[in-house]
């Protein structure tokens, strides 16, 4: 019997645990679903965004002093920018190019940012000051026989559905929302209609950024450690979520990063933790080979 | 006069180049010459799997981003079976080969019904997939352990160990590799191949069935790259996972980028220029840093893609070329 509750107790526990992931992923996912959304390519730096983001407030908080929560802030604003940029360099000159060239360009991207984060912060893991936020963040919030949630992962939740709605009502509530939608139809008859086409673009890009570049400061602080790396294998995943949920659909993403996220702490305390990150990378294989329109995505005709 | 000869027919370019390299190891290059004929190997091994990969982004116009799994698989075989059943090279050679084509197959043949966004991330997920499995599988891999102490190829019962012998075996595949993938653009199915390349929905509606050439192009590129994995096992006596890590799979993506996508001249160019200047690069960049010569191949590919998206040399079909030197010989 009493076994049977350290069990229970034990499942539930993992279950709160991979929600929290599993919110993470969807934020970064929903950078990948938009951009695919609104201009079908798979952008591969997307997770060095989310890097990037990490240690952006890390630089600021341990080497310029700024409390955390305007850390936080500022690396949303500039991780939008970042996004902004990222477009106007690597991918505008080529939208008339070869989607291969398109792809090539942005693993190109990817490597390129993640090598030049090795060369500015060096390979080791950092970890941020424990003393920057209030203890309290560490403490249990809610605590039900063993299982309990910390202040961290309900602020993290939190965030992330916070950003959610907001995503939700930018999309389907405002004039550059309606755009996004309007490009990702149809480029050419939406600039026919008067739609700044590259402006929708760069918007989409920085929005997809700024989330990315939050989940990089959440997951840092989450695991309390950040590396160069730590891009690569979050963006396969969060892409994976991205699929799962039907690649294009913003809710989509957030069901697919919190099933990926179940699905990886489960596998991980269940099955093999030596196949963790394994798990992500089955489960977005089969769903790309059994059903690529995702969970909840719609079948898209190839359009000749 | 003689220049000129060589200008029309890049064959004789061709046939110099072989015959410098056949007697390179006896020019007096004095103590640095094992160094250098070390550097020359690594690098036509890196040419033998540049055209096995550029028969997906090159001929075919897919993005392959698992190919480095199939130089890991042929290594492993390579590894594995020279240890446990002590096979000869040239059983070896082809048994890796057929399993990575095997291997191809079986990815090849469900995924490359996706879109090519869709193709190039599953594999890159078969990959990392094909690194964890061999890190965590002990019983067979020994996992981070590695595989030390495969025994060295023999030919007629005389063991190789000198550097030039490996680098005469390593000349030999490539010009076995080099004339299959010669013979195969010129063929029907590189034609086919180049049908999908510039136009999917146009060559399916001439006819190609797009899943079948898909397939033998992706096991036919898994092949070879397995057959490199093969050699370069049993040159390098040891292997380990890490070895077989995405990195390489950009590294020989790379080459093919910057030499010229699709030809054959430019993919060998890219790996002769590119992976001497990566060793270069390891003798000159500090320990910790080795890694960010990344650094210098993504820029390869952004810039490339931006400014010279054909490569150094571009892709030319033989016909192609044909009908360009007989309107030469007219207006001469």
């Amino acid at each position: 019997m009493e076994s049977l509750l350290d069990q229970s107790s034990l499942f539930l526990q993992q279950l709160v645990n991979g929600i929290t992931l599993g919110g993470v992923y969807a934020l970064i996912a929903v950078g990948y679903t938009m951009v695919y959304g609104v201009i079908q390519l798979i952008n591969f730096a997307h997770g060095e965004i989310y890097m990037l983001g990490a240690f952006l407030a890390y630089t600021m908080v341990t080497v310029l002093g700024i409390p955390f929560f305007a850390a936080f802030i500022l690396t949303i604003l500039i991780c939008a920018c970042f996004g902004i940029i990222l477009d106007f360099v690597a991918y505008r000159p080529l939208r008339n190019a070869p989607r291969l060239a398109a792809l090539i360009t942005a693993i190109g991207m990817s490597i390129f940012l993640q090598n030049l984060a090795l060369m500015i912060w060096g390979s080791q893991i950092k970890s941020y000051p424990r003393d920057m936020f209030p203890a309290i963040f560490l403490k249990p919030a809610l605590s039900i026989g063993e299982v309990s949630m910390t202040w961290m992962q309900v602020f993290m939740l939190s965030i992330t559905v916070l950003f959610m709605v907001i995503l939700h009502l930018i999309i389907h509530k405002t004039k550059i929302g309606t755009a996004m939608r309007a490009v990702s139809q149809d480029k050419t008859t939406s600039a026919l209609m008067g739609i700044g086409v590259n402006r929708v673009i760069s918007f989409t890009f920085a929005i997809g950024s700024a989330m990315g570049g939050m989940a990089g400061v959440l997951v840092g602080l989450y695991y309390n450690a950040i590396f160069p790396t730590m891009g690569y294998i979050a963006g396969i995943k969060a892409f994976a979520a991205a699929v799962l949920g039907g690649i294009g659909s913003v809710p989509g993403a957030m069901l697919g990063g919190g099933v990926l996220g179940i699905a990886e702490v489960m596998g991980a305390g269940y099955i093999s933790s030596e196949y963790r990150d394994g798990i992500s990378y089955a489960v977005m294989i089969a769903v790309i080979l059994f059903k690529p329109s995702g969970l909840i995505g719609r079948q898209i005709g190839e359009k000749v | 006069m003689r220049w000129q000869l060589y200008k029309k027919d890049p064959r004789f370019i061709f046939l110099s180049l072989i015959f410098l390299a056949v007697l390179l190891p006896w020019l007096p290059l004095g103590a640095s010459s094992n160094y250098i004929l070390r550097i020359l190997t690594t690098a036509v091994l890196y040419m033998i799997l540049a055209l096995g990969l550029n028969i997906v982004p090159g001929f075919t116009g897919l993005l392959d981003l698992g190919y480095v799994g199939f130089y890991g698989i042929g290594a492993y075989t390579s590894g594995l079976l020279s240890i446990h059943y002590d096979l000869s090279l040239w059983v070896i050679l082809p048994l890796a080969a057929l399993n990575g084509a095997l291997w191809g197959t079986l990815l090849g043949a469900p995924t490359l019904r996706l879109t090519g966004d869709y193709f190039a991330i599953v594999t890159f997920g078969f990959s990392e997939l094909v690194v964890l499995l061999l890190r965590n599988e002990l019983w067979l891999t020994r996992g981070p352990m590695g595989l030390p102490g495969i025994p060295p190829p023999s030919i007629f019962g005389h063991p190789l160990t000198h550097d030039w012998e490996f680098f005469y075996l390593i000349l030999l595949l490539l010009m076995i590799v080099l004339l299959v993938v010669t013979r195969l653009q010129d063929s029907r199915l590189g034609r086919a191949w180049f049908a999908i390349r510039e136009d999917e929905i146009a060559a399916q509606c001439c006819g190609v069935n797009l899943i079948r050439y898909k397939v033998t192009a992706f096991a036919i590129s898994a092949s070879i790259g397995a057959m490199g994995g093969a050699f370069y096992a049993k040159w390098f006596k040891f292997i380990h996972p890490d070895m077989f890590k995405f990195w390489e799979s950009i590294l020989i993506l790379c080459l093919i980028v910057f030499g010229g996508m699709g030809s054959i001249a430019g993919t060998m160019l890219g790996a002769l220029i590119l992976i001497p200047l990566s060793e270069v690069l390891r003798a000159v960049l500090p320990q910790g840093l080795f890694n960010a010569r990344y650094l210098i191949y993504g820029l390869v590919l952004v810039l490339m893609m931006r400014w010279r998206p054909e490569g150094l040399v571009p892709f030319e079909r033989a016909q192609a070329k044909k009908a360009k030197l007989a309107r030469e010989r007219l207006e001469i």
